[in-house]
């Protein structure tokens, strides 16, 4: 591989969730799924 | 003649997306149905820490990002159910925070053995699923062990740091690439995916790429 010589075209989702540095966010969607997934299991 | 469509992933073995993320694409792939061949790259997220780090995930958060305890807790929770929802139980409770750049050239040793993503995987479960040490080497020999390598060749081989060169420069690609966050994809040499997308949006992107090379 050349990365120098082939520059990447990005696709995809921009919220995708990744980990940064010693931190890995989590998007809002996530969270909202997190939550919405609790509602169905009654636990909130 | 076979001609698969390249994979390379820059990914690290602490990295709670990277797991996630692989499931996702890993059923994407099934999704699209052809043919695809991975490559698994190393990425240090946090080559400063220790490899025997005196505390949990959660006073290593804590104390690096200045977060509440309970705000850390309660995010490790989150990425728990999140990891659930793709079939995977994460165990914080039990994950050792080490320093992963030798658990990379074990990678790569597996790799030099045609074997790399079956290491890649059980690495992956050993730190987020089993709470095995992933930053030792004595730890990491008796899991290359268990998949079959021999005992010395793999001492041999980690004692020496004889795959570091290999990582350094999986770290270096990264850098020209301009990658900041892991999970990050490459496809086919020329499309950038970052992060832990949904199933579908590896599946098209893999679709996009066949259809391409049918045109061509």
């Amino acid at each position: 591989m050349d990365a120098a010589t082939t520059p990447l075209t990005i696709i995809g989702s921009p919220d995708a969730a990744a980990c940064e540095g010693d931190f890995c966010e989590i998007p809002e969607h996530h969270e909202q799924a997190v939550v919405n997934r609790r509602l169905d299991s009654d636990l909130v | 003649m076979s001609n698969p469509i390249k994979v390379d992933i820059w990914s690290d073995v602490q990295c709670p997306w990277c797991y996630i993320g692989k499931r996702k694409f890993e059923a994407g792939a099934a999704e699209f149905g052809g043919e695809v061949e991975v490559e698994y790259h190393s990425f240090e997220l946090s080559p400063d820490t220790p490899v025997d780090f005196d505390g949990t995930p959660v006073d290593y958060l804590s104390q690096r990002k200045g977060l509440p305890i309970a705000q850390v807790e309660q995010m490790l929770e989150r990425v728990t159910g999140i990891a659930k929802d793709v079939g995977l139980d994460y165990d914080y409770d039990h994950v050792h925070q080490t320093n992963t750049v030798i658990s990379h050239e074990l990678i790569h040793f597996a790799k030099s053995k045609g074997r790399q993503l079956e290491m890649k995987e059980r690495l992956l479960k050993a730190y987020f699923v089993n709470g095995e040490h992933v930053g030792r080497i004595p730890d990491l020999v008796a899991i290359a062990v268990e998949l079959g390598y021999d005992e010395a060749e793999v001492a041999e081989a980690l004692e020496s740091h004889r795959f570091l060169a290999d990582v350094k420069a999986d770290v270096a690609l990264a850098q020209e690439y301009g990658i900041q966050g892991v999970p990050f994809f490459v496809i086919d040499g020329k499309y950038g995916v970052s992060g832990a997308q949904e199933a579908a949006a590896f599946a098209n992107v893999l679709a996009q790429v066949a259809s391409e090379r049918e045109a061509n």
